[in-house]
């Protein structure tokens, strides 16, 4: 099993829920599709690359052929996949910290969900319905989504900075360049290995 | 969300508690014994007499001359004759000890165990026991009479005795260390210590305020910042009221600083005080660079009200203090957005003391002299406070937006990795990269240390821990 | 569309594995055997099919039980979950997966029920689409550019933070010559290969406190 591949995790989580309490959570992501400002919570905390969330009614799960059974079952399932930067731990604190009213919103339909607040329960919740990835592939491994959004900051500024920078007097070129320097110099650390997992 | 306001006020018992872990003495003079214990009947008759020498938390009227406390790691409880059942309820880093997590906190290259003081290297220091004094004479008595013990027991032998003074200047002792900086502000108030709060070192209200941290933050046994009890061993006598503490012989590579300084320094068109600022986000008068960007200011230094009153919110490009500056990574506040609650439970009561003798500013110094910093932090959770700010906010930069870049002044650099001062569109204050940096700080040695109450060192003496 | 953020398309598939009492290794076990030999770097099947940032595959044993009072309930097949997030169209992706990684799709999807093979590149395409479960939300937080300009950028970011250090302190005149060269240099180089570098190669690199 890996469940990380350079500065990624790799998270999945199965809960179950009961099928009258399934369309309830649909609307509720329909609403958080809708309104921007409900995932700013998400885009803030920045440790996130993609994540997302399947509901699997009990009658969905893909049949193929006649040799397989069929699935009989009495709950619906949510599924839960993230890529996301840092250990495990972080992640969870971060969330009980920061975003456990949206956690809740979700996962209350879950059976036994204990709540995202205090975070033990919720990490002992998390370790016995999250399963391990076999395989993980990451394109860019050496860097984490803050990485890779300052670096397209950086790349917009150069591009801007690179139309004139030749063509400018020393003199201009300076002041030029100073500006530019401001515009980047949040953006420029290094990218390399995560630290270890804890 | 907890909401602070219908929280019951915290009542500490300050006389059950060890003195270290509600105040900071401010003792000039320091001498931690590191001790070995020898048997299990010595050692609790070692213990039984030490606990009626050890300074609580209660108000003085009038400092003592002198102060005692003691500290044990896993390996001096396992000594003591816990039983296994208990030893096994303590942290897992704990069990581990410090050496055992080098992985996790780059104690690796230069600051790995091969280049640690013997003392550390073995599991053999089982016992901190720690003289504050406010005189040399003092100390020598205080710490003489703790061997005495010791040696009357026969429960303890001295494995070394690492000695720790504030650096005096013009005869009077100061907090700067030997970089030159003046350190100290910034500990964190947490609910039923003694002391104010101080605007600053507590956490952020709703409406910008400073209010105090919850008290399970830096104590076992009561709410922490997440509403929970904090992990903790079982029983619960003997975890409450205690703490866990970090111990780290930080050594200083004080050539190589200043002539990094000096370098650098002539490089940058602000000058070599104005770099030193970048580097911390504190002058080295104290004056912390988010309020005062530009200049020392010895008033706001000496006024407990500003002095570490501010924020990073406005300046979340670094303009001001540095994105990566040492404080601001030590306790990035509201940095990362949410009013700060991603740093509330990631806070350190910090302790440490400089050891070796001082050389001022142009005399000649050697990286290989003995001078550098016994640093001490004390946390309900290893793990979760010291270890995490460690590995993801001094060794590695992404919460920071800073990627892999290391704090400046103490990261395991290795000779590559380098820092971004951010600055202004101004010649003067320009943008500055410094790279190929050195390790200016090694690691010599360490360890982790559970730090109980009296209570505790009574059941510990008398051999009566029960396991659950 | 709930499996698509911007330009990226989130693609969640489920293949029942098959099962057989007459087999010495279960299909299950055998594809587990399988995704941990592969490697994960730039010599993986999904660096290939470079459109893709970031792939999984999760052999999932069977729902959890999460405790009384919930009642317990177990899968009557095992299912390869292949959880993708990736540049562009899913017809396209898929019919590159049959195109260009056929080797790696047939060791994988040969353990599924039902699977046709990569020789018909629609047929694969529309037995993975029987497989597909729609994404119900979606969050990306880098949604409008591919893997290619993610990695041109860090490309570009590495070498400008190093170029500003080298020149920090030279004349203007000078920098501006060299910022030139270095404009040419990064037009010119070819994008970094997706899936980073073995790990062993960047040791070195990464762990200058090792020396």
């Amino acid at each position: 099993m890996t469940n990380i591949n350079g500065k990624a995790y790799a998270m999945n989580a199965i809960t179950p829920m009961k099928p009258w309490k399934t369309p309830i959570l649909r609307v509720l992501f329909f609403v958080l599709g809708a309104i921007k400002p409900l995932q700013s919570g998400l885009k803030n905390l920045s440790f996130i690359h993609f994540a997302r969330w399947v509901i699997i009614d009990r009658n969905q799960f893909p049949h193929l052929g006649p040799e397989q059974p069929q699935e009989e079952l009495q709950y619906d399932y949510l599924i839960f996949f993230s890529n996301f930067n840092g250990t495990w731990n972080q992640y969870i604190d971060a969330f009980s910290a920061v975003l456990s009213t949206g956690l809740n919103a979700i996962w209350m339909w879950s059976e036994k969900f204990p709540g995202s607040v205090p975070v033990t329960p919720f990490k002992s919740y998390i370790n016995q319905v999250q399963f391990d990835t076999d395989y993980y592939y990451n394109a860019y491994p050496r860097a984490a989504t803050n990485d890779v959004k300052a670096a397209l900051r950086v790349q917009d500024a150069f591009t801007d900075f690179a139309k004139t920078s030749q063509t400018l007097s020393p003199a201009e070129f300076e002041k030029a360049y100073l500006e530019f320097l401001v515009r980047v110099q949040a953006d420029l650390g290094s990218t390399g290995m995560a630290p270890v997992g804890t | 969300m907890i909401d602070s306001a219908k929280t019951a006020s915290t009542k500490i018992d300050v006389t059950d508690i060890q003195g270290f872990a509600l105040k900071g003495y401010n003792f000039p003079y320091a001498r931690y014994l590191l001790l070995e214990l020898c048997h299990v009947n010595g050692a609790r008759d070692f213990i039984g007499q030490i606990v009626h020498h050890l300074t609580t938390g209660e108000r003085w009227d009038e400092k003592p001359v002198s102060t005692v406390n003691v500290a044990f790691t896993f390996h001096g409880l396992a000594k003591l004759g816990l039983p296994e059942p208990t030893l096994l309820s303590f942290p897992v880093e704990f069990q581990q000890g410090m050496k055992a997590r080098g992985e996790i906190l780059y104690d690796t290259g230069k600051n790995g165990p091969e280049h640690w003081e013997p003392v550390w290297r073995d599991n053999r220091v089982h016992v901190w026991l720690a003289v504050n004094a406010q005189t040399p004479a003092a100390l020598e008595e205080q710490g003489a009479l703790l061997l005495q013990i010791a040696n009357q027991t026969g429960g303890a032998a001295l494995l070394q005795a690492q000695d720790a003074h504030a650096i005096f200047i013009d005869g009077k002792p100061t907090t700067k260390e030997h970089f030159g900086y003046t350190d100290g502000f910034g500990n964190p108030d947490f609910k039923g210590a003694e002391r104010d709060c101080v605007p600053g070192q507590g956490k952020l209200t709703a409406d910008g305020k400073w209010e105090a941290l919850a008290t399970g933050e830096f104590l076992l046994g009561y709410a922490d910042e997440s509403g929970e009890l904090p992990v903790a061993p079982i029983p619960h006598l003997l975890a409450r009221n205690g703490t866990f503490m970090v111990y780290r012989k930080m050594h200083q590579n004080v050539a190589t600083f200043r002539s990094f300084l000096e370098g650098q320094g002539r490089l940058y068109p602000g000058g070599k005080e104005k770099l030193a600022s970048k580097f911390v986000g504190r002058w080295r008068d104290g004056t912390p660079v988010e309020l005062s960007p530009d200049r020392e200011d010895p008033a706001l230094v000496a006024d407990n009200n500003r002095n570490t009153n501010f924020t990073y919110g406005k300046d979340l490009n670094g303009l001001r203090c540095p994105v990566g500056a040492h404080i601001r990574r030590g306790n990035p506040r509201d940095a990362f957005g949410f009013n700060g609650e991603l740093v509330n439970r990631r806070r350190i009561m910090r302790r440490g003391l400089t050891y070796g003798t001082y050389v001022p500013e142009g005399q000649p110094v050697r990286d290989e002299d003995e001078h550098g910093i016994i640093f001490m932090a004390l946390n309900a959770s290893l793990f979760r406070q010291f270890e995490f700010v460690q590995q993801q906010w001094i060794e590695y930069g992404n919460d920071l937006h800073q990627g892999n870049d290391k704090d400046l002044v103490i990261g395991n650099h290795g000779g590559r990795g380098k820092s971004v001062l951010q600055g202004a569109a101004d010649p003067q204050n320009p943008p500055f990269i410094c790279a190929n940096l050195p390790n200016f700080v090694e690691l010599r040695g360490g360890d982790y240390f559970f730090m109980p109450s009296l209570t505790a060192l009574q059941m510990i003496a008398s051999g009566t821990v029960d396991p659950r | 569309m709930a499996n698509q953020s911007g330009q990226i398309y989130g693609l969640t598939i489920l293949s029942p594995i098959l099962e057989g009492d007459t087999l010495d290794i279960a299909h299950a076990t055998a594809l587990r055997w399988y995704l941990a030999s592969l490697p994960r770097d730039h010599t993986s099947p999904f660096a290939q099919v470079s459109s893709t940032h970031f792939a999984r595959l999760v052999v999932m044993d069977d729902v959890v039980f999460v405790g009384a009072p919930a009642i317990e309930e177990h899968l009557k097949s095992r299912y390869l979950v292949f959880e993708t997030n990736f540049d562009g169209d899913l017809d396209t992706y898929l019919t590159r997966m049959a195109k260009e990684i056929p080797g790696f799709v047939d060791s994988v999807w040969k353990h599924c029920v039902g699977y046709p093979g990569v020789a018909d590149p629609t047929a694969f395409g529309a037995y993975m689409k029987k497989c597909q479960i729609e994404t119900t939300f979606f969050f990306a937080d880098v949604n409008n550019k591919t893997v290619q300009q993610n990695l041109k950028a860090l490309q570009l970011q590495s070498a400008l933070s190093h170029f500003i250090g080298q020149n920090q302190g030279k004349p203007a005149a000078e920098i501006q010559k060299s910022f030139g060269v270095l404009m040419q240099h990064l037009a010119k180089a070819p994008a970094p290969l997706p899936g980073g570098k073995d790990s062993e190669k960047t040791a070195a690199e990464d762990r200058p406190y090792d020396r």
